[in-house]
């Protein structure tokens, strides 16, 4: 039974509903229709939940509603404003459906006046950029992005997006500056080194395979179970067993093998039971290259 | 002229997998049966049986791409298909032409091997639960380029339920249970191959006939 199942025919109770819609909400996960489910099926206010975390379930649902473009919840953000007159969050939230409705003039202007009245307000400034990109247009976003994150540096969330709009123009070198600064802000993530490895790798070039190779490794370590990494290391290894096969440069080719043949055992473990063969593609792609 | 056609399976895991990641732009590569492929051929006659979702996100860096596209090789051997095809959805909602979508080297490189190959662009506005339309663009490889080219649904869709079959896996969300290849490297023990999604399939298309028959008994 899936998870909307349970949802539609009522089998969770008031706090495992409750519970669901925390942990979404902390994991920041983008769960809105499901979001939008249990608000429908459930009677979730009634139950134990303290003044604040009722305000969290409404933004919640306000911003769940917008995503699955369900414009009635414009009644419920009436009703906050009635509640905050003054609010700048709640102001934020009438920009925003007037972005679903695809009234970007008016959301900037809204968006505008909140950003004069308190500079600090970073989503603000972050709605902003999304409506260029959900106009299509990327090198405006890319500039208001880089501007943004001039005065908020520490935008981890920032950093990834800007990453992700150089690497959809093609520019891979500013795309890893982006991969290396989210790198500095978390070491111990094992995604960003694995990120900085794929776009090294994409760079391409023996210099690249090698710091490539370098990355990979260190996401392994953080997270031996990361197949991405895995997979990863094996091409870049493959890629530098060829250079090297040519150059001949012995002590690097064993190096390389080595590391080969240990990422080969470790993928083939993992998928050992499995219907798709890993193993064979990955020796496919072995001889090939 | 060839003439394309495609089997439901392949529709529907397409449009399911566009609407499991509406956010987001997804993309996934198409399987002809490799039987009715005549060898040298200029205009093929393709009978798309299969498709295999790809990816949701990191659409621009290769690595991944790289282990797909040698698995799905593979794997199209095994099954006595051929790669014929690759299809993207836009992120943004009201983007539906081939330069906005992503991975157009791949599909270059499948033309390059197979030159009737087909790009199908789906069409986000066309997506309801209720589906009264394929809600695709087709297109055909000619001079380096995609051309658009118009179809005849009924042609192009032998199975007369699938708009209806599609609907129903719409309808009861099975698009959280579909797994792309992001999904598959996220938990190596989910089934990439989607045999649940033929299944509710076959279900669908026999209670219809079923039910057909009961109407005519009355």
């Amino acid at each position: 039974m899936t998870l909307f199942d349970k949802i539609v025919s009522r089998e969770l109770t008031q706090n495992e509903a409750i519970d669901l819609l925390r942990q979404w909400r902390e994991n920041n996960e983008r769960k809105s229709n499901e979001i939008a489910m249990i608000h429908m099926f459930y009677d979730i206010y009634s139950g134990k939940i303290s003044a604040n975390e009722r305000l969290m379930l409404k933004e919640q649902l306000i911003f769940a509603s917008l995503d699955v473009h369900d414009l009635l919840t414009e009644f419920q953000i009436d009703f906050l404003l009635q509640e905050f007159p003054a609010s700048m969050r709640v102001m934020r939230y009438k920009a925003m459906v007037r972005e679903a409705k695809e009234k970007y003039d008016e959301a900037l202007e809204i968006l505008d006046y909140i950003i004069k009245a308190d500079e600090t307000n970073a989503p603000a400034r972050k709605r902003r950029i999304a409506i260029f990109k959900a106009q299509g247009q990327i090198t405006e976003a890319i500039k208001e992005l880089v501007d943004y994150l001039k005065k908020f540096m520490s935008d981890v969330e920032g950093w990834q997006q800007l990453c992700e709009l150089y690497l959809s123009v093609g520019e891979l070198q500013r795309a890893v500056f982006c991969a290396e600064e989210m790198l500095l802000h978390q070491p111990h993530c094992h995604f960003h080194h694995q990120r900085v490895a794929d776009i090294r790798y994409t760079m391409g070039g023996v210099e690249n395979m090698e710091l490539a190779k370098s990355y990979y490794c260190q996401a392994l370590k953080l997270n031996p179970e990361n197949m991405r990494a895995t997979l990863g290391l094996f091409l870049t290894t493959t890629n530098l067993l060829n250079h090297y096969k040519s150059s001949g440069n012995s002590a690097k080719r064993k190096e390389a093998w080595k590391l080969s043949q240990w990422t080969q055992t470790k993928a083939a473990k993992r998928t050992a039971t499995k219907k798709i063969k890993l193993t064979k593609m990955l020796l496919n792609l072995a001889i090939t290259e | 002229m060839g003439e394309i056609t495609f089997q439901t399976e392949a529709y529907a895991k397409m449009i399911l997998h566009a609407a499991k990641y509406p956010h987001c732009a997804v993309n996934g590569i198409l399987f002809a049966d490799a039987t009715k492929i005549k060898e040298g051929a200029k205009n093929q006659e393709l009978d798309i049986v299969d498709s295999y979702p790809l990816f949701h996100h990191s659409h621009y860096v290769s690595p991944m791409a790289e282990v797909a596209l040698t698995l799905i090789e593979t794997m199209a051997q095994a099954e006595n298909c051929i790669v014929a095809g690759y299809y993207a959805a836009c992120e943004n909602f009201r983007d539906n032409t081939v330069d906005k979508c992503p991975g157009q080297k791949i599909a270059e490189k499948i033309a390059e091997y197979f030159p009737s190959a087909v790009f199908i662009v789906v069409d986000n506005k066309r997506i309801i639960r209720h589906l009264d339309s394929p809600a695709i663009k087709l297109h055909k490889y000619s001079e380096g380029k995609w051309k658009l080219k118009e179809f005849n649904t009924n042609q192009l869709f032998p199975d007369r339920f699938f708009l209806h079959s599609t609907s129903q896996l719409l309808q009861g969300h099975k698009e959280t249970e579909l797994v792309d290849f992001d999904n598959y490297l996220d938990d190596v023990s989910k089934d990439w191959n989607n045999i649940k999604i033929r299944t509710y399939i076959l279900d669908d298309i026999k209670s219809e006939i079923e039910l057909i028959k009961k109407n005519k008994e009355i």
